[in-house]
Parts: structure tokens; sequence; C-alpha cells
């Protein structure tokens, strides 16, 4: 199929259905990929800024669940957080995500290394391994609704304009290319 | 002859037990997020299979397996 061409009236309306459908996914996934390319952009400032906390031994004391304390040095997300402690082979660093269930919060440690700016870098490595996954499987979610609510019609025009958008939140380039042909100033 | 309501009862097929959920459900009946559930996908500590068109199928024996490891 030629994607150049335009979309049909009901691949148009499928575009607008799935859209909706989809709005809390697709809005989630956007605020993620903003978030970590803000952590990726910010990279040396908050490695300093952890760096600076826990030569000062700052923070509030943080239990994990596998029952080690840290002390929290700097928020990357609502979630996550980089906290420091010291052990007997130096200072340790690691991303914390604290995640609020019913049965009482889950702290679990994501990474961990003695240096905080591989530690952070590491985070963000995985996170956007964790947005593929989700990209991916969103895109498929996306197509078999479709399929349902349209059978035996072709709607790889409306699927492939999904995952155009999602691979353009999540990529850097794509985003940089964006604001130069936008005229904006980074 | 009719069926009585007892017989219908009586002879209704049990529940099927399904083998495997997507990502939300898994998410719900673990109680998370699903943003956490591929989050565990990503780490290795829970095994996938995909549907035909790439859905991602979090087996049941693979939410059993998490819950008596980490979530406990």
């Amino acid at each position: 199929m030629n994607y150049y061409e335009r979309p049909t009236p009901l691949q148009e309306q499928a575009y607008t259905e799935a859209r909706q459908q989809f709005a809390e996914h697709l809005n989630q996934f956007k605020a993620n990929c903003d978030a970590i390319r803000h952590i990726e952009s910010n990279l040396p400032v908050t490695t300093n800024d952890v760096s600076r906390a826990a030569l000062q031994s700052s923070g509030r004391i943080i239990q994990t669940d596998d029952g080690a304390q840290w002390q929290h040095a700097v928020d990357l997300t609502k979630i996550t957080s980089v906290c420091h402690r010291r052990t007997a082979a130096g200072l340790e660093f690691a991303v914390v995500e604290c995640l609020p269930l019913k049965s009482g919060d889950m702290k679990e440690v994501l990474n961990r290394g003695q240096d905080a700016g591989e530690v952070l870098q590491t985070f963000a490595r995985d996170q956007r391994q964790v947005l593929n996954f989700w990209k991916n499987d969103v895109t498929a979610q996306i197509r078999e609704y479709l399929e349902e609510k349209h059978p035996h019609q072709n709607m790889d025009i409306v699927v492939e304009s999904f995952d155009i958008k999602l691979a353009r939140d999540l990529s850097c380039r794509e985003k940089l290319a964006q604001n130069h042909i936008h005229g904006v100033r980074i | 002859m009719e069926t009585s309501p007892e017989n219908e009862i009586q002879t209704a097929k049990p529940p099927i037990e399904r083998l495997a959920y997507p990502v939300q459900e898994a998410a719900d009946m673990l109680g998370v997020h699903y943003f956490s559930i591929y989050r565990q996908i990503q780490r290795g500590k829970l095994k996938t299979c995909r549907a035909l068109r790439g859905k991602l199928l979090v087996p049941r024996t693979e939410l059993i397996k998490l819950l008596q490891t980490d979530l406990s």
C-alpha cells in the first residue's frame, strides 16, 4: 500500500476512534518520553546534584523492599528517585522506584552502582527499552482493535500512523529535527 | 422436555481458565500500574509471548511465579 495516499473517510474515522480508545496510553506514553528526554538532557546537572547530596550525607531515609536503607538525593520522576548510601566499599547510588499500592508502598531498587552518572545513564537506557516494549504493544493493540471494529478493511495506513507517532515521541533525533523544522531554537 | 434452572446450573460448563493475559489485565490482577509490567518484562522477570498481531501476553504461570518471588 502506498502510504503517501490520502486516507479514506473510513480510515480517518477509524483513526479518530482509535485515538479516543487509546487516549490514556498515548498521553501517558508521550509524558513518559518527555520525562526520559528531560532526564537525559539534564544528566550532568543531576549527577552533580546527586554527588553533592551524597557528600553532604543529606536526604530522608528510604527503606527498600530488600531491607536496605538509602538516603534520598534527587527526584527523577513522580515515582523514581536517585538515592545514595555509604557502604564498606564506598558510596553507592541507586535509582529507587516507589509504587503506591493498596497493600502499601513498594520500593524497589531499579539499578545501582558506585558511579552516579553511570547509574543514571543505565536507568535512562533501561527506561527507553521499557518504552519500546510499550510502544510495540500499544501498536499491536491498536491493530487488533481496528481489525475487530472494521473487519475486512485495510487499516494498515492507520496503524502505521500511530506507529510513526509513538516512534517520534520516543526518538530524540526526531524531536530535534521537528524543532528545527518549526524554527525552534534549541 | 423443558430444562429446569437447576438442571441448567448442573450442566453449565466450568469457566475456562485462561492461559495468558494482556498487559493491562496482568497489571490489574497484580494491582500494579501497567508500566510496571512492561518494566518487569524489560528486566526479564516476566516472560511473555506474542499474539498473532504482536500483542504481548503474560502467561498465567509467569504471574504466579512473580508473585511467589518478588511481590510476596
